[in-house]
């Protein structure tokens, strides 16, 4: 007997109640928040990694949590983890590269990094994201002015 | 402060006075109802709140305070500065939306306002306006000084005042802040902030051009920099080193306070509240983080090129970190540029100040009132009567501090942000926080800072320990941390059912 498999129809309302962005945004913001605490408390080397990842990570976390609407990020995802990575992966560098790195352009190359990367690249990404995603429907508005209004 | 007593100068800085004067005259007029005196009437576009954030978030620090860290610390200081890249998006995915929304739905004129109908506790309402008061005050209190300051070196105070220079230099900025201030509210504060954030764009780009040509551009720059090696001061090439000149604890805690922290600014926040219409916050990452670059231009370009300058013999060694951008002005600058900049930094500090004013006295009238479950009537009288005693307040507190504008300017940062930041951009998402936790962090954050500001910055007792802090550990990123942790830690503990929301409020964080 041939062994089918069927695929339940995924069920909108319980997709939605898992809230997967949203649980992965608070997943980290919990991770980062402590991790910081102690990185900024605690004087040891390693855990400048740890305060390093944690700083660039927080922020990213936390436009996650404000962006998702029903738990999904409508196509904020990709941008997000680019921004994620150019941030972590920056900060790394800096950290790694002992005495600002070799000359870039006649400036040291942790430097180059520090104003033509970490400024530039995310705010084009971030500002083209948020005007790309951004999305208040009339009938939101609507339905609000009407609450506001005792009609809600 | 070098003596900017020039009759250019003097003629531009009362042109300057008497223009934000005019405005404040006008303003009074439209100014009828309390909506107009706490959210100018709920009428401004998308460019002109991007330009008014950017004024009220910018102070003196970056025009003075930022140019005179970078010469002490290197490129470190400008880590402060890297988080611009996201933050205007940042404020825009994680408050600015629902704040906005939030007043569509219910009075809300103040960020405690928006607390109390959010998590529906006046208890978290009047901690907020508490940490509010608290940081108001210290935060006008430094924009007081650096505005008498610099009236007392444009105007000549010196010669005509003698040892009261200072004190008449703070008055006269205070009696322009309260003449347009508590004439025109919030009416009066974002056309001036209008006028100031423009000028401080225009100054910003137009400095930094002289100050690239004037050091031989970037590469110039930073070969004269890394060449001085000998004599006094050395720079050499760790200025130009990330942790050069500061350990990586402070350089990333600069990050994160200005990174995550600007949420929790009420000066900013409070701007949003007065968008016209919520659809067009698309565009406000745009035009507030383009602002916002624009005017920094200021502080990377006067940071890097006075240490250039003084390596290559061209400008004395400074005696006073803060004299970087006025002897660059002095020197380097054609007459009416520094003419423009000058208005540009008399600009900055007094439109962050005018916005404090009103924040503090909204505090004050509004949200402690409210939170005390009573409400004040003839509330514009009585704010406009606060404004004034609220601006006082911060002058005396001024007169009592003597450090450095940089650091007074984090200390209140620090505050906003440990207080507020993890009940607003994790309260306004997240509809399982509930009042306790946001009280709890909230005190958190305003206690933690203050307590261990305090203890790293005083010397009235020298018994008193210093703060069990690392090396270079900055005690409001410690603060900022802590108040995110403890609201996680709450909401976790106080357990797993979504606490019950109003069906609007709960809409406006739907959406």
């Amino acid at each position: 007997m041939a062994l089918t498999v069927t695929r339940r129809p995924r069920d909108p309302e319980r997709y939605n109640a898992r809230a997967l962005a949203n649980r992965t945004a608070l997943l980290l913001l919990s991770l980062c928040a402590p991790a910081a605490l102690v990185a900024f408390c605690v004087d040891a080397p390693a855990l400048r990694w740890v305060a390093a990842l944690a700083v660039t990570t927080f922020p990213v976390a936390l436009i996650a949590l404000g962006a998702a609407r029903s738990g999904r990020l409508h196509g904020l995802r990709g941008p997000l983890l680019v921004l994620w990575i150019v941030l972590a992966g920056s900060f790394l560098a800096l950290l790694a590269l002992p005495h600002g790195g070799p000359d870039v352009l006649g400036i040291p190359l942790a430097l180059a990094l520090m104003l033509f990367v970490l400024v530039p690249v995310p705010f084009v990404l971030v500002c083209w994201a948020y005007a790309a995603r951004f999305e208040l429907k009339d009938e939101d508005l609507d339905r609000l002015r009407r609450f506001r209004d005792g009609k809600g | 402060m070098p003596i900017l007593h020039r009759p250019f100068l003097v003629a531009t800085a009362l042109l300057y006075l008497l223009i934000t004067l005019l405005i404040g005259v006008w303003a009074l007029r439209r100014t009828r109802t309390p909506r107009d005196f706490w959210v100018a009437g709920r009428g401004m576009g998308v460019l002109m709140a991007g330009i008014v954030t950017m004024a009220a978030a910018f102070s003196g620090f970056v025009f003075l305070g930022g140019p005179g860290l970078t010469y002490r610390i290197g490129v470190a200081s400008l880590f402060i500065n890297l988080p611009i890249g996201f933050t205007s998006a940042l404020l825009g995915w994680a408050v600015a939306k629902r704040l906005r929304l939030l007043a569509e739905v219910r009075e809300v004129y103040t960020i405690p306002d928006a607390l109390l109908h959010r998590f529906g506790s006046r208890a978290a309402s009047g901690t907020a306006a508490v940490a509010i008061l608290v940081g108001t005050v210290s935060y006008l209190g430094t924009q007081l000084l650096a505005l008498g300051r610099l009236l007392e070196s444009i105007l000549g105070l010196r010669e005509m005042a003698g040892p009261y220079s200072l004190a008449v230099g703070v008055a006269i900025g205070l009696a322009v802040l309260l003449f347009y201030s508590v004439g025109g509210g919030m009416v009066a504060g974002v056309y001036t902030d209008l006028f100031q954030g423009t000028l401080m764009i225009a100054s910003a780009c137009a400095v930094f051009w002289y100050a690239m040509k004037a050091g031989g551009g970037l590469s110039g720059i930073a070969a004269s920099i890394s060449g001085s090696t000998a004599g006094s001061p050395r720079f050499g090439r760790s200025l130009l080193e990330p942790f050069g000149r500061a350990p990586v604890l402070t350089a990333l805690g600069f990050y994160f306070v200005f990174g995550v922290g600007v949420l929790g600014q009420p000066h900013m926040l409070h701007k949003f509240l007065m968008l016209k219409d919520p659809r067009r916050l698309r565009w406000l990452p745009l035009t507030l983080g383009l602002a916002q670059i624009l005017c920094l231009l200021i502080w990377l370009g006067v940071g890097l090129v006075v240490p250039a300058l003084v390596a290559q013999g061209r400008l004395p060694a400074l005696t006073q970190p803060d004299d970087a951008a006025p002897l660059f002005l002095l020197h380097f600058v054609p007459e009416i540029v520094t003419g423009l900049a000058v208005a540009g930094i008399l600009s900055a500090i007094m439109s962050t100040a005018d916005g404090f004013m009103n924040i503090g006295s909204a505090a004050l009238v509004r949200d402690l009132p409210k939170a005390l479950g009573r409400q004040v009537g003839r509330e514009m009288l009585w704010g406009r009567l606060a404004t004034v005693g609220v601006a006082l307040l911060a002058a005396c507190l001024a007169f009592l501090y003597n450090d450095l504008i940089a650091l007074l300017g984090t200390f209140a940062f620090g505050t906003f942000a440990a207080a507020l930041a993890p009940a607003l951009a994790v309260g306004l998402n997240w509809k399982r926080v509930t009042a306790g936790a946001a009280t709890a962090s909230i005190a958190t954050g305003t206690l933690l800072n203050l307590s261990l500001e305090f203890l790293a910055k005083q010397t009235f007792f020298p018994s008193l320990p210093k703060p069990p802090l690392p090396p270079g550990a900055l005690p409001a990123a410690v603060s900022l941390a802590a108040s995110f942790t403890v609201l996680l830690a709450v909401t976790a503990w106080q357990g797993r059912k979504n606490p019950p929301l109003p069906s609007d409020i709960a809409a406006v964080m739907e959406v």
